[in-house]
C-alpha cells in the first residue's frame, strides 16, 4: 500500500502533458520545474502533505484502527478522528487544497479525457448518472452516509495527481471531491470539474 | 392489485419449491467448496430468505466460505446495521464458521476493510489462496493506479492456480445500466495477460452467466436482497439468465472442472452446469 506521494511520476507527468498537448512538455522529467503543470501537482502535493501532518497529529490522538469485530469500534473511532479534523480546519474552505491553479488544470486534463472517450463509454455514464449522489458537497462536513459512493471513472484516476492512501477523489455531481476515507469527511470540492 | 397478484405467484412457487435441497455438485475429496452472493446487504425479508436457502443447501453441500461481491451494507452503516444486515441473517453460517470474504460496493463504506467478519484485512482490496485457487478481491470503485500494479503483481505471481477475480462492477451484463466499459478498459486486459479464468461480479440485482469473453467466464450474481425483475436480456453472448427472483451461487472446485449451481430465494436451482479451466479446455 502506498504511504507516502510521488509527485513527479513519470507516468503521471506523461499523461497530463499527452492531454493537455501542452508545449514544453518534453523536457519535464528533466526539469520538472519549468513545467507548469509540474508545479501546479507539486503545489497541490504541498497543500495535500500539510494535511497529512495535520492528520497524523489528529489520528495520535484517537489512535490507529486496525481490523475488529467491533462494528462500534470503527464508528466511535471514525466519528473521533472526523470531529478532531473538522474542529482542526474550521477556517477550511473552497480552493485551500484545490487551488484555482490546479482546479483549471484539473478541469481541463477531465473535459479532454471525456470527450476522448468513445461513444459506448459515454452512453454507459450517462445510464449511470443516476448512481451519482445528489446532494450538494461542503468542505468540512461529513459525506452523507446515505449517499453511496459513485463509482471513479478508472481511466481518470491516472490523469490526476495520486493521493496517499487514506484520502480519495470522489464525484459528486459535476464536482471533484476530496475525502478523507477513514474519518469520512470532504477536505474540498471543485465544482464544474466533471462535465455534466 | 400488482402487489396481490405478485404474492399470489411467490405463494403458490413456495408451495412448489422442493422439500430437499437438490444438489448437483460432485463433492469430491479435497475439494474447494464455496458460496457467492452479491448485493446482500438490506437487512430486508428477501435477504434472510435467500440466507435461509444459503443454510438449507449447506447441510447438504457444505462449504466452508463465502464471497461477496458488493453492497455488503445498504444505507447506514451504525453497529445496529452491521447486526440486521449481516450478523443475523447469516448468523446460523457464521456460527458453523463459514467464512466471508467481502469485496467492496458502491454502497460499501471503505471502512468495511476493517470489519473483521468481512476479512479484508485493513486493506480495499487484496488476494487469498484455497486449495488450488487463487482469488483477487479488487476494489472496482476505485482502480488507482496503485491497485493496478498490485494486481498486475499478484496475478504475474499467481502461478499455475486456478485464477479467480471478483469484484462488485460486472464487466459484462445486459442489465439496463450496462456494462463498466471503463472498469473493463482497465481491468480485462490483465485478466488476459495472465489468463483469469473466472470473474464474478455483482451490482445489478440479477443472475447472468456469459459464455466466454476473450478466454474468460464472466458471472454477474448480484440478487441476494435485491432484485430488478426483468432486467436482463436475450443476448447470444449469454449461456444463461435469471431476473424473476433473488439468487446466489454454489461452486466446487476439483482438479480442472469448477462446477457450480444457481439458487433462487424459493430453493429452485435456476442454472446449473461446469467450467474446464483455461488450457484444458477442449
Amino acid at each position: 500500500m502506498r504511504s507516502t506521494l510521488d509527485f513527479r511520476r513519470p507516468l503521471l507527468i506523461g499523461g497530463a502533458c499527452a492531454v493537455l498537448a501542452a508545449g514544453g512538455c518534453k523536457n519535464e522529467e528533466a526539469k520538472p520545474a519549468e513545467n507548469p503543470t509540474g508545479a501546479v501537482f507539486a503545489d497541490f502535493a504541498k497543500r495535500v502533505d500539510a494535511y497529512m501532518k495535520l492528520r497524523k497529529t489528529l489520528v495520535d490522538s484517537v489512535g490507529e484502527l486496525d481490523p475488529t469485530k467491533s462494528q462500534a469500534e470503527i464508528t466511535t473511532r471514525a466519528t473521533k478522528l472526523a470531529s478532531s479534523i473538522i474542529a482542526a480546519r474550521a477556517q477550511a474552505k473552497p480552493g485551500d487544497i484545490f487551488t484555482p491553479e490546479f482546479s483549471a488544470l484539473v478541469a481541463t486534463l477531465i473535459k479532454q479525457e471525456y470527450s476522448r472517450r468513445p461513444d459506448s463509454v459515454q452512453e454507459t455514464r450517462e445510464d449511470q448518472q443516476d448512481e451519482l449522489p445528489d446532494f450538494v458537497p461542503k468542505v468540512n462536513t461529513l459525506y452523507p452516509t446515505t449517499y453511496p459512493l459513485a463509482t471513479f471513472p478508472a481511466t481518470l484516476l491516472p490523469l490526476l495527481p495520486p493521493l496517499p492512501e487514506q484520502l480519495e477523489y470522489r464525484v459528486v455531481q459535476n464536482y471533484l471531491v476530496l475525502r478523507d476515507i477513514e474519518a469520512n469527511v470532504i477536505l474540498d470540492v471543485m465544482p464544474n470539474a466533471v462535465p455534466s | 392489485m400488482r402487489s396481490r397478484f405478485g404474492a399470489a405467484i411467490i405463494a403458490v412457487a413456495l408451495a412448489a419449491a422442493p422439500l430437499g435441497a437438490q444438489v448437483y455438485l460432485p463433492m469430491k475429496s479435497g475439494s474447494v467448496r464455496f458460496l457467492v452472493l452479491g448485493d446482500a446487504g438490506t437487512g430486508g425479508r428477501e435477504q434472510y430468505e435467500v440466507a435461509n436457502q444459503m443454510v438449507r443447501y449447506g447441510k447438504t453441500f457444505p462449504f466452508t466460505f463465502a464471497i461477496m461481491l458488493g453492497d455488503n451494507i445498504y444505507g447506514s452503516e451504525r453497529p445496529q446495521d452491521f447486526d440486521r444486515k449481516f450478523t443475523r441473517p447469516y448468523k446460523t453460517l457464521l456460527d458453523k464458521g463459514i467464512e466471508f470474504d467481502a469485496a467492496l460496493g458502491n454502497h460499501d463504506d471503505p471502512n468495511q476493510r476493517f470489519y473483521k467478519p468481512f476479512n479484508l484485512g485493513g486493506n480495499r482490496y487484496r488476494t487469498f489462496k484455497k486449495g488450488n485457487v487463487r482469488f483477487f478481491v479488487i476494489d472496482s470503485n476505485y482502480l488507482d493506479p496503485e491497485q493496478l500494479k498490485w494486481l498486475d503483481k499478484e496475478l504475474a505471481a499467481s502461478g499455475s492456480d486456478w485464477k479467480i477475480a471478483y469484484f462488485h462492477h460486472p464487466l459484462y451484463t445486459t442489465a439496463r445500466r450496462g456494462p463498466e466499459v471503463e472498469v473493463r478498459a482497465v481491468l480485462e486486459p490483465l485478466f488476459v495477460k495472465y489468463g483469469v479464468d473466472v470473474v464474478f461480479s455483482g451490482h445489478e440485482h440479477i443472475y447472468e452467466r456469459y459464455k466466454p469473453q476473450k478466454g474468460i467466464y464472466y458471472f454477474t450474481v448480484g440478487g441476494a436482497a435485491k432484485l430488478r425483475r426483468g432486467d436482463t436480456h436475450p443476448s447470444p453472448l449469454l449461456s444463461a439468465r435469471f431476473d424473476r427472483d433473488r439468487s446466489f451461487l454454489l461452486a466446487e472446485i476439483a482438479g480442472d472442472s469448477l462446477y457450480f449451481q444457481t439458487v433462487s430465494r424459493i430453493g429452485a436451482v435456476v442454472d446449473k452446469g461446469v467450467l474446464a479451466r483455461r488450457g484444458v479446455r477442449p
